[in-house]
């Protein structure tokens, strides 16, 4: 358990097989469920340098090991990403909530990361730290598929870093899952929407969860809805465009029909946000 | 404590509840000792096959590891079972599906267990696997058993009702439908587990996590070949069961490992994915139902066919068919029909028993066939109920003469005459933008008891303690549905005793009586009668030993007050603690006999029936109503309100009355939405809490209920079965809001959301 | 054999010290090695909540926590309630009074997530006691009553406040 980096550099060199966790809501599952037994495991929960949200100049930095509670109850959060809060939510129970972490939720990678598609819309930067070096990283870059990043060994996420503007009046999350807590995504949808007084969506970015091998955005759904009137007739050319983009698998929670009917159906939901409403 | 009171009636808190929230009860899980041995099982994880060796070599070769069992070193018969022996210990010849035993492993600690475990190999010669009832039907199906004369068939009959199916014919209308029910998984929080040791004298102690200590000792001793009088079952709180722990299940393993363990005490546990491996399950049906009836809606005729699937095993699997067919018509006058029931054998996960036993599945067909039926007709569905409702003197459907309290007419009128019935279509029209509302009912009757073959009796030991308290020894488990304190009550009531001078003894085959299991919703019933006797008896024995030391002629001026015998013409007082001092123990203890009482129609000849338990003598009833909204984008479900009206006797404990309904409607709405136990192959798919979708808090909403308290004569106080019949609600009575809702009814389970939104959009099409 | 390691942590409001293998669980120490058997094991892997303890206030799943990870903390089990006063003291009797317990299972970890809630928020609203304990699954169904538990908490809390 390092608490300084200089620490945490010095045994991830000495161990090559080292496996790093911080709340362990997902690692410690794994081990379980594989009976594997690591030779060595590192926990980052004491690294403070790698806490706390801030806000320099247009970014906020939010430190890695921000857990989500502590997401959900920082003012900074709660006033400039209220998607993120509202995503973090809906995210496992509260005692899962106590311990993950935002970087945890994101090098897990799993297509329902709740934490994800909201990063995907707020085309969200990541930091990443070596002893050496470091780097930045587009998320939609740095997650590569099912469990995949782009992270070396020695090199870890330190911060996650999120431009305030441009400013959306319309911050949505929704996440369907087969009960109301305690469950995985069959589908989530983040958006950040502006609409025009006259109802015109002028700025719109959209991502899906659980509906392919990463969290999806689709830049040509995206650009074919602007413009368009935020209404049933304006989106349903949309929901179709997305059901027809949409890779879902089948599970034990959902068939990949549904998810892709529901994947398209949750633009609909948009309407709610009519100024006129 | 604010509710203390012990009379009947009132709300007297658990007394288990004080250490429960303390943490200082203690279930079988929560034994240790430094010197344990810990024993663990490895399971064959192939559906079907021959068993051709075990290799322990590389398991024995693993530091910490003591012993690997296999069926060899079983003395007795190696089969266990509660009606027919067919399931080993460890397998022996065949392995008959995933979950079986195959090796018992005794290890230092937990982690060698699970290397060892691990390390152990299974040869075997791969069959292929009976994993659907069609399947296991046909005639050149593969045999889950070589032997059994009815090739995949552990049970089947069937019963006409009336003139039969000739009577369809003389039907104005009818409906038909095939329904399909999933299995249900008991997800206990306290998985099974145990702790046993030799002592001194050579028997085997055990303490567990079972509803039937009693039976066990039997299986047990029969299994492993153990006198039974060298076995104890010790049974301390237990962390829920609703059906999955009546019968074996760490219980033979136990006793072997203790048998091998030099005299240590033997730890087991299962976790888990190991439980859901291997625990029995609630069973899956098939059920074709065809319900008809005259114009004025009067039913007339119904038909019936129903197949479960038991798996390998039969548990229980045939007495809940018979179950199933008992109930299968509801609680309604049906003159003419045919009831026909199989329980058949696959390589699946194991049938048993569950909370609803069989109910559950025909309920949910019967009452949606009801539906149906109304909406062909054109009738409201409540006038069609309470137009068929059974009334005592009616005969129900199998025929059987209804002799106890019937108030089902009741509970339908009740709801009828309640708000949410009666502001309905207000609330249905408010639905906001994306939802669509719905309302569902649903009656339902459920029986206590075992029926009119196995004998249904319990044994209530009372004993004044030398400080004057008394002591209630029962033999019937406190699984968390409460009987304790149940029992309490009855004896403070009885013997006007404040809580405080009662204490118990939870079930011990040493020290309580045999009194059947914790099941069939027959615990407070059936050992609360055996009680009430106890109590007169102990009642009327310390009167008359006081009126003796006294010298007073009619003991009947006596009376039993707080601590004290009282002679009320002189109010003279002698405590109870001073007339302990003057008898002897046998003095001291009473000991009470109950035998329910038992059907005698005989609604059919076919004795493995009547084995099984058709027909029963004593039900109880409920009317059902769910406010449900769907919401359009997602096809998610969300029960927004849920009333029960029910009969169940007179209530001994409001509070514990409550906890039944709503934990029993918490568990069907699980099966109506959200449960759903995967199997692929005879493989198991569903292998943990985070697949297996039991209702969270945000999941099920406040449940009203309204208790009808009516009298039934045969019961303590008036009272009669509660455990069970909530359970059988929510899923016809979320179906039929769904019906309401979309103009569609849903007949498979778990109602999933994709179902719901084909529903609507077949809706928007027509 | 690996190498024991030495950890050092207030467990209800006691110091202690343990040593420990570096892979062991919270819960198999509270469990196996310091008799708190009042933390519960149901499901291992943090799908139910029977495990819950608090760590430093706040709740946490013990079977997700390596042991070495309490060193330095505070940590309060079910047991630790019972010498504690005030809040805690009013959550467990609610719990007996207003019937929140049947198999009693799932209580111990029921009220650590019942205790952190009141802790951050003394008045919570309905919705907000039940989304505080949707970690935690109750088999037996008891969520109906338990809620009306930690309401009836909650409004004597605010009473006495108020006097």
């Amino acid at each position: 358990m390092p608490v300084k980096p200089d620490e945490l550099w010095g045994v991830l060199d000495e161990n090559p097989e080292a496996v790093v966790y911080a709340g362990g809501t997902d690692l410690l599952v794994k081990l379980r469920s594989q009976h594997a037994k690591p030779a060595c495991l590192i926990c980052l929960e004491r690294l403070d340098d790698f806490k706390g949200i801030t806000t320099e100049g247009d970014e906020i930095f939010i430190g890695a090991l921000t857990t989500h509670r502590e997401m959900v109850g920082d003012p900074i959060v709660v006033r400039d990403l209220r998607l993120m809060a509202t995503a973090t939510k809906s995210l496992g129970s509260p005692p899962v909530r106590n311990m993950g972490t935002l970087a945890g939720n994101i090098v897990t990678a799993s297509p329902a990361g709740d934490t994800l598609a909201p990063l995907y819309v707020l085309n969200a930067q990541l930091e990443i730290r070596s002893r050496s070096a470091t780097r930045r990283a587009p998320i939609e870059s740095f997650i590569l598929g099912p469990g995949k990043v782009d992270l070396n060994h020695g090199e870890i996420v330190s911060r996650i870093i999120v431009s305030k503007s441009p400013k959306f009046g319309v911050h949505h999350y929704e996440k369907v899952g087969r009960r109301d807590s305690l469950a995985c995504a069959v589908v989530s949808m983040a958006a950040l929407v502006n609409v025009t007084d006259d109802n015109i969506i002028s700025k719109i970015r959209l991502a899906w969860g659980s509906v392919g091998p990463t969290i999806m955005r689709f830049r040509s759904v995206e650009s074919f809805l602007e413009g368009k009137a935020l209404s049933i007739k304006g989106l349903s050319e949309a929901v179709r465009l997305v059901k027809e983009s949409v890779h879902p698998i089948d599970d034990l929670r959902a068939s990949s029909s549904y998810r892709r009917e529901v994947a398209g159906r949750l633009l609909l939901r948009l309407i709610g946000y009519t100024p006129c409403i | 404590m604010k509710f203390n009171s012990i009379n009947i009636g009132s709300i007297l808190c658990r007394p288990d509840a004080l250490l429960k929230v303390s943490g200082e009860a203690k279930f079988a899980v929560d034994y240790y000792e430094n010197n344990c041995v810990w024993a663990g099982v490895k399971r064959a994880l192939e559906p079907h096959a021959i068993l051709k060796n075990i290799d322990c070599v590389n398991a024995l070769k693993i530091p910490g590891v003591l012993k690997v069992l296999t069926h060899k070193d079983v003395q007795g018969t190696n089969r266990q079972g509660v009606i027919r022996k067919d399931q080993p210990v460890l397998v022996n010849d065949k392995i008959r599906h995933c979950g079986d035993a195959v090796a018992l492993v005794l290890a230092e600690t937990k982690s060698d267990l699970s290397l060892a475990i691990d390390a152990v190999q299974i040869e075997m010669e791969r069959l292929p696997a009976v994993t659907d009832i069609a399947t296991a039907l046909e005639t050149d199906s593969h045999l889950v058993h070589e032997h059994n004369e009815k090739s995949n068939i552990l049970l089947a009959g069937d019963i006409t009702v009336g003139k039969g199916l000739a009577a369809a014919n003389q039907c104005d209308v009818l409906v038909e439908a095939k329904f399909e029910t999933q299995r249900q998984e008991h997800a206990y929080m306290e998985t099974e587990n145990g702790w046993a040791w030799l002592d001194d004298e050579g028997r085997i102690n055990i303490v567990c996590s079972t509803q039937t200590p009693f039976r066990d000792r039997v299986e047990i001793a029969e299994a492993l070949g153990i006198d039974p009088k060298n076995i104890r079952i010790i049974v301390p709180y237990v962390g829920g069961a609703f059906g999955g722990k009546d019968g074996i299940t760490v219980q033979s393993l136990l006793a072997l490992a203790a048998q091998h363990s030099e005299g240590r005490p033997v730890k087991m546990w299962w976790n888990r994915e190991e439980s859901f491996l291997s625990s029995v399950k609630r069973h899956p049906s098939m059920m074709s139902y065809r319900l008809g009836a005259k114009l004025d809606g009067t039913l007339h005729f119904l038909d019936v066919d129903i197949s479960l699937d038991t798996g390998p095993y039969d548990h229980l699997g045939g007495v809940v068919l018979a179950l199933a067919m008992e109930h299968s018509g509801g609680p309604y006058r049906i003159p003419n029909g045919l009831i026909r029931g199989k329980c058949v054998y696959t390589n699946n996960p194991v049938g048993g028993a569950f909370r609803g036993f069989g109910v559950t599945q025909v309920t949910s067909a019967m009452e949606r066939a009801v539906d149906l039926l109304a909406e062909k007709l054109g009738m409201d569905r409540l006038e069609l109920r309470l137009q068929n409702a059974l009334k005592a003197g009616d005969r129900n459907f199998i025929g059987k003469t209804l002799i106890t309290s019937t108030g089902i007419i009741e509970c339908l009128e009740t709801l009828s005459r309640h708000k949410l019935w009666r502001r309905k279509l207000s609330w249905k029209c408010g639905a906001p933008i994306f939802k669509k509302r719905g309302i569902g009912i649903s009656a339902v009757m459920h029986a206590s008891g075992y029926g009119p073959v196995v004998p249904d009796y319990a044994n209530a030991k009372l004993e004044l303690t030398e400080n004057g308290k008394f002591r209630i020894y029962c033999g019937v488990v406190d699984m968390g549905q409460g009987n304790t304190t149940a029992n309490i009550q009855i004896i403070g009531s009885l013997l006007n005793q404040p809580v405080g001078r009662i204490e118990v003894i939870l079930p011990d085959t040493d020290k309580t009586l045999p009194s059947g299991s914790a099941s069939a919703s027959r615990c407070t019933y059936t050992f609360g009668n055996a009680l009430v006797s106890a109590a007169g008896i102990m009642r009327e024995r310390l009167c008359q030993k006081v009126a003796d030391l006294l010298m007073i002629k009619d003991s009947n001026e006596f009376s039993m007050v707080p601590e004290a015998i009282r002679h009320l013409p002189t109010n003279r007082e002698i405590r109870l603690e001073t007339i302990a001092r003057t008898m002897d123990l046998a003095e001291k203890v009473v000991i009470a006999h109950f035998r329910a009482p038992v059907a005698t129609d005989l609604v059919t000849n076919d004795q493995e029936m009547r084995l099984h338990g058709i027909p029963h003598n004593l039900f109880s009833y409920s009317a059902n109503l769910a406010y449900i909204e769907i919401d359009e984008i997602t096809g998610k479900v969300g029960v927004q309100k849920y009333l029960t009206v029910s009969d169940c006797g007179k209530v001994v404990n409001p509070q514990l009355y409550d906890q039944q309904i709503q934990g029993g409607i918490c568990q069907g709405l699980g099966l109506a939405l959200y449960e759903n136990f995967e199997t692929l192959d005879g493989y198991v798919l569903t292998k943990d809490l985070s697949t297996y979708l039991v209702p969270t808090s945000m999941d099920v909403p406040d449940v009203e209920s309204v208790a009808l308290g009516i009298h039934e004569p045969s019961g303590p106080f008036g009272s009669k079965g509660i455990g069970e019949i909530s359970t059988n609600g929510p899923l016809p009575t979320i179906a039929n809001a769904i019906f309401d809702a979309t103009g569609h009814m849903l007949k498979k389970s778990p109602i999933k959301p994709e179902a719901v939104l084909a529903a609507l959009e077949r809706n928007l099409s027509r | 054999m690996i190498a024991k390691v030495l950890i050092s942590f207030e467990l209800n409001s006691k110091k202690i010290e343990v040593e420990t293998e570096p892979d062991r669980r919270v819960i198999d120490l509270l469990r196996e090695d310091l008799g708190l058997t009042g933390v519960k094991e149901s499901c291992g892997r943090g799908d139910c909540g029977s495990c819950s303890i608090l760590v430093d206030g706040f709740v946490r799943l013990s079977c997700l926590m390596l042991a070495v990870q309490l060193h330095g903390r505070k940590i309060l089990t079910i047991e630790g309630l019972n010498e504690l006063e005030g809040v805690s003291i009013s959550v467990q009797d609610a719990f007996v009074e207003l019937g929140a317990v049947q198999c009693g299972f799932c209580t111990p970890g029921m009220i650590m997530s019942t205790i952190d809630l009141l802790n951050s928020n003394p008045k919570p609203s309905r919705n907000e006691i039940r989304e505080a304990i949707s970690g935690n699954i109750c088999r037996c169904g008891a969520y109906q009553k338990i809620l009306d538990a930690v309401e009836t908490v909650t409004e004597e809390l605010s009473e006495s406040k108020n006097v």
